[in-house]
C-alpha cells in the first residue's frame, strides 16, 4: 500500500474482520441449562429431577437449585447430587398450594454455584394443581431470601440463551451482513438521490457500486441465514413473514441489476435506475423492518419485537457485533471503491 | 459491446482464487457432518473450535490478499488511462 492515509480504512475493516472472527468465535458461552427431564410434575410431590447443564462445573462445586414462579414466589431444591461436570440431581417438594388460581402454572429453573454463576431456564417444570387456595400457596412459596446470593460470573462469556445456545455467535456475521447491507444501501440512496439533482456520471457509478456490494451482502445474508434454519429449525426456509418479506426485498432489488443491464443509453440507464433504487430502498424498509412486526414469527427476535437491543443483545455480544458491523461496512465500501474505479477506466476507454 | 472490454495483458488470475475457497469449502464440510450427529458436543470441544477460527481467518486474508492485488491492479490501469489521456 503506498498511499496508506487515505487506504487506512481498509486496512481496519480487514481487522476488524478479524477480530470478530476471533473473538466471535473462541470466546466460551456462560453458565447454562440445556434440558431437564421432566416437563411436568404435580403439587404436594417429591420431584427428582435431572438437569443437563452447559459449561457447568457441577461435581467441583457445591451447587443449588430453585423452582422459580415470578419474583416473589419461588422454593429452594432440598438437596442437589451432582451426578457428573453437567448433570446434576434436584430434589424438590412442591407445596400443595400454588400462589395462583390457574390449575397449571409454570415454573422457570434456576442452577447456581460459585464457579460458573448462574444459569436459567424458563418454562421449566409445569406444575399441576387440584386444591386451589391463593394464600396458603403465597405463604408456602414466599421467598427466604436465598436468590438475592446467586453469583454472577463476571468473566467474558457470551450469553447462553435457550434455542440459540452456541449459534448465538451468529449475530456476528448472519446479522451484521444484514446491518452492513443497510448501510451501504443508504449511502446508495445518497449518491441517488444527488445524481437526480444533479446528472454527474460519478453519482451514478457509485450508487450502482455500493448497490451491487449490498445485493451481495444481501444474498451472503439469506445464505448463511438458511444454513442457520437447517440446523435450527430442520429445513432451508420456512413460510415465516420476516424470510418471506425480505426474499421479496432482495428481488426487487435484482430487478434492479437487470434494469440496469437492459438499457443502453447512458443518461437514461442512470436515472432510471436512481429512481428504482429509491422506490426499492423504500420498499425494503416497508417489507423488512415493518411488516415482520405486525405478526408473530419464528426468526429469533421477532415474534413482536425486534433483536436490535433491550434484552436481546449482551454488553458482551455487543463488544464482538458492533465491530463486525464495521469491518463488514469497510470492506463493501472498499469493494464499491474498486468497482467505482474499474466502471470510470471503462468509461474512459469508451470514450476514446 | 467488445469495445468496452479492457485489453491488458494481465488478467485478474480468478480461477486460482475460487479454487482455493472451493477447497476450503471442502474442507470445512467435513465439520458439518460431525455437526448433524452430535452438535453440542462438537461445538463443546474448543479445542477444534480453534481449528475453524484458523480456516476461516485464513479465508479472510485470503480475501484481503485478493482485494489489495485488485486495488494496485486498478491503479495501474489509472495510471495508465490518465496518462494516455
Amino acid at each position: 500500500m503506498t498511499d496508506f492515509k487515505s487506504n487506512w480504512w481498509k486496512i481496519l475493516g480487514i481487522i476488524l474482520l478479524l477480530y470478530s472472527v476471533v473473538f466471535g468465535l473462541g470466546v466460551p458461552l456462560k453458565h447454562g441449562i440445556l434440558q431437564v427431564d421432566q416437563f411436568t410434575t404435580k403439587s404436594n410431590t417429591q420431584l427428582k429431577i435431572k438437569v443437563e447443564g452447559y459449561n457447568s462445573h457441577y461435581d467441583e462445586y457445591a451447587t443449588s437449585a430453585w423452582l422459580k414462579i415470578d419474583s416473589v414466589h419461588y422454593i429452594e431444591s432440598n438437596l442437589c447430587r451432582a451426578l457428573s461436570a453437567t448433570l446434576i440431581e434436584c430434589a424438590f417438594y412442591i407445596p400443595p398450594h400454588l400462589p395462583s388460581k390457574d390449575s397449571v402454572v409454570s415454573a422457570s429453573l434456576i442452577i447456581d454455584n460459585k464457579y460458573d454463576g448462574y444459569a436459567i431456564l424458563p418454562e421449566a417444570i409445569f406444575i399441576e394443581q387440584h386444591i386451589i387456595d391463593v394464600s396458603k400457596g403465597e405463604s408456602l412459596w414466599s421467598p427466604s431470601g436465598s436468590l438475592e446470593n446467586i453469583h454472577i460470573n463476571k468473566e467474558f462469556k457470551f450469553p447462553f440463551r435457550n434455542i440459540l445456545h452456541e449459534t448465538v455467535r451468529n449475530t456476528f456475521y448472519h446479522v451484521s451482513l444484514w446491518f452492513a447491507m443497510f448501510i451501504l444501501l443508504i449511502a446508495s440512496l445518497v449518491y441517488a438521490v444527488k445524481y437526480l439533482r444533479q446528472p454527474h456520471s460519478d453519482f451514478d457509478k457509485k450508487a450502482y457500486a455500493l448497490n451491487a456490494v449490498a445485493i451481495l451482502y444481501g444474498i451472503l445474508g439469506l445464505i448463511t441465514g438458511s444454513i442457520w434454519a437447517k440446523y435450527t429449525w430442520g429445513t432451508f426456509w420456512t413460510t415465516d413473514v420476516k424470510l418471506n418479506m425480505t426474499a421479496v426485498a432482495m428481488l426487487i432489488y435484482f430487478a434492479y441489476l437487470i434494469l440496469r443491464q437492459s438499457i443502453n443509453d447512458v443518461d437514461r440507464r442512470a436515472r432510471l435506475s436512481a429512481v428504482y433504487s429509491i422506490f426499492a430502498f423504500i420498499a425494503l424498509i416497508a417489507l423488512v423492518f415493518v411488516i415482520p412486526r405486525l405478526t408473530d414469527s419464528l426468526h429469533p427476535g421477532n415474534g413482536g419485537n425486534p433483536a436490535l437491543g433491550g434484552e436481546d443483545l449482551d454488553n458482551t455480544l455487543r463488544m464482538v457485533f458492533y465491530p463486525s458491523i464495521i469491518g463488514l461496512t469497510l470492506i463493501g465500501i472498499w469493494i464499491a471503491e474498486l468497482k467505482f474505479r474499474l466502471a470510470t477506466i471503462e468509461e474512459k476507454v469508451r470514450m476514446n | 459491446m467488445n469495445d468496452f472490454r479492457l485489453n491488458i495483458k494481465e488478467k485478474p488470475k480468478l480461477f486460482n482464487m475460487k479454487r482455493i475457497y472451493v477447497l476450503a469449502i471442502f474442507l470445512l464440510s467435513g465439520f458439518l457432518n460431525t455437526a448433524h450427529a452430535n452438535s453440542l458436543d462438537f461445538l463443546r470441544s474448543t479445542g477444534k473450535i480453534y481449528s475453524v477460527i484458523v480456516v476461516i481467518a485464513t479465508l479472510i486474508i485470503g480475501l484481503a490478499w485478493y482485494l489489495f492485488r485488485l486495488e494496485s491492479r486498478i491503479k495501474k490501469l489509472e495510471k495508465t488511462h490518465n496518462h494516455g489521456k
